[in-house]
């Protein structure tokens, strides 16, 4: 029982943690436009920092979409570095308000290679104002530093409970600086993260991206509930699974009560003639049952809780979930009074064998 | 007072006894005898309330057994009747003192004192602590009449207690039955075909089965 109440625990968290993140990571993007690929994976990069970008974008031909009639806003972004596995972020200040991000202490950004860093950022790494640190090649932190030219943080922001809270934020000039990229001509960002003025948009706007540039242009929610579905069929698929080590589990307490009842038929006879009622009896056996069912079911749920926060750590994918209002405990509490609901019924057949026990009959035959 | 009126039973329709009477008063002995297959031990646990009659009703004090419900039944044995069955229905996994206990604790009973001065008038006051399956015949009787006493109870029935015992255990037993019923002041019911008995505890009634009445 413990192991299937752990299985539907982790995915429960995990199914609604990923919907509940996906959710609150996108601040209203219509679209994101960034190098040809796979438009997924240009999503989770651009939007849920989770996976690697595409390719880059000339931003030259950036600043020709920010222009369009179509768009409200566009802020651009660019990826390749990291701290400590958290990603710096080359942005622009409008990043900020658009996540209404607030600053603890410090303030944003005025010159290149400073850095607003994200509340789980500082919580984790222990950067504080006016420290310095080195970016790291890549994505994920390889020890490949660019130190000799170190960041200076100046800002850290208050909790979103969105993925700013695990990013470092900087100037774009920081990032080209970075990577000595000074002619403007060749100036280059991951992606152009829009918001369409109307959403008629959503249609054509795609389309002219799409073919008539070496762009893409990818739709967040589309994208999003793509991926959604496929990792619902998983979910189910493991779901399942729980539910059949959950009844097969049932069916172990239905027949190790079964079984003891059975070697203490006689004792129980012995019970009944010393003056315990048989409704005494019952509730004894119903209360074995059921401190195993309740026992198992809250370790199970317990240890669900563990596995969650162990891959929290333990994961660089898991940091982007974080889990927010706690509105999965219903879920779980669902599942916790149905597993005992269902334990409650089963251990009633043992219950009832012994309710009707004839002692007489039961102690001549011992 | 203890009344049986018209008791009857049979097992599979053939006729085990029938119509048997009885009245006991308060802290009067019946000893109930006869050859072997009659039907004592059943007529035993009628009394008891663990066999329901055919026909018939067993009253103590106005009160009908067999008109409370079954659950009733095993409350009113536990607080008013002790029981020595005649092959004991002790709990072999646990100790001397555990048996007592459980028994004490049906009728919501505990003290400790109470379980080591039983223990100690039937001589097993240094065995509190051993496995009932570690006992000898002898000592599981002298277990089981503690046990029958634990609750201080106002009618004892005790089936065969010195059968399978030698002449110097049945003395110990007899007089044991007698000293804690007479603590009580409790009825005894007592089966039984062994002579020796008889000489050892005076009855007020012989019910004789098998025979007439």
């Amino acid at each position: 029982m413990i192991v299937g109440i752990t299985i539907i625990t982790v995915s429960i968290l995990v199914n609604q943690v990923t919907k509940e993140t996906f959710s609150k990571n996108n601040p209203g993007f219509d679209a994101v436009v960034g190098a040809k690929g796979s438009p997924l994976q240009l999503i989770l990069s651009s939007i849920h920092h989770i996976d690697i970008p595409t390719g880059n974008i000339s931003y030259q031909n950036a600043r020709k979409i920010i222009k369009h009639p179509a768009i409200k806003s566009a802020t651009p972004i660019s990826l390749g570095d990291n701290f400590q596995n958290f990603r710096i972020v080359g942005t622009n200040k409008s990043f900020l308000k658009l996540y209404k991000a607030n600053l603890i202490s410090g303030t944003t950004w005025s010159q290149p290679m400073q850095a607003v860093i994200g509340y789980n950022v500082s919580k984790i790494t222990k950067l504080k104002i006016n420290k310095f640190f080195v970016g790291s090649h890549g994505l994920i932190d390889t020890g490949d530093v660019h130190a000799e030219q170190p960041y200076k943080v100046v800002g850290v922001l208050k909790k979103t409970g969105t993925i700013l809270d695990n990013l470092i934020l900087t100037s774009l000039d920081s990032v080209w600086n970075l990577h000595s990229v000074t002619n403007k001509d060749k100036l280059e960002i991951t992606s152009l993260l829009l918001k369409y003025k109307n959403k008629t948009s959503s249609f054509s706007f795609p389309r002219l991206i799409n073919k008539g540039t070496n762009m893409q242009a990818a739709s967040p929610s589309f994208e999003i509930s793509k991926l959604l579905k496929l990792t619902g069929n998983a979910h189910r698929i493991v779901d399942y699974l729980s539910i059949l080590i959950i009844i097969l589990s049932f069916l172990g307490i239905l027949f190790t009560l079964l079984n003891n009842i059975n070697e203490r038929k006689y004792d129980l006879a012995v019970l009944r003639t010393l003056g315990f009622s048989r409704w005494k009896l019952f509730s004894i056996i119903l209360s074995e049952g059921m401190i195993i069912s309740i026992l198992g079911s809250t370790i199970g749920l317990i240890f669900g809780y563990i596995v969650y926060e162990s891959m929290y750590y333990f994961s660089i994918v898991a940091r982007s979930l974080e889990l927010g209002q706690l509105n999965f405990l219903n879920d779980l509490f669902l599942i916790w009074i149905i597993v005992n609901i269902i334990a409650f019924i089963t251990c009633l057949v043992p219950c009832i064998k012994v309710y009707k026990q004839n002692i007489r009959s039961t102690l001549l035959n011992s | 007072m203890l009344t049986c009126e018209n008791i009857s039973f049979d097992i599979d329709g053939q006729k085990l006894f029938s119509n048997i009477n009885l009245n006991l008063k308060s802290q009067k002995d019946l000893l109930i005898t006869g050859p072997s297959g009659v039907g004592k031990t059943t007529l035993l646990s009628i009394l008891c309330g663990i066999q329901k009659p055919i026909t018939g009703k067993v009253i103590y004090n106005k009160i009908d057994l067999y008109s409370l419900t079954e659950s009733n039944v095993d409350e009113f044995r536990g607080k008013n009747l002790g029981v020595v069955f005649q092959n004991f229905n002790l709990i072999n996994a646990f100790t001397v003192k555990q048996n007592l206990e459980i028994a004490a604790n049906a009728i919501g009973k505990s003290s400790s004192n109470l379980y080591f001065e039983l223990l100690d008038r039937v001589g097993l006051a240094d065995k509190s602590h051993i496995k009932v399956t570690n006992l000898s015949i002898g000592e599981k009787q002298r277990l089981a009449v503690a046990r029958a006493f634990v609750g201080d109870p106002k009618w004892v029935f005790c089936d065969e207690p010195t059968s399978s015992l030698d002449d110097k255990n049945a003395d110990i037993i007899a007089n044991l039955i007698k000293d804690e019923s007479l603590r009580c002041k409790a009825s005894l019911v007592l089966i039984t075909h062994d002579s020796r008995i008889q000489s050892l505890i005076k009855f007020s009634k012989i019910l004789k089965l098998g025979d007439e009445l």
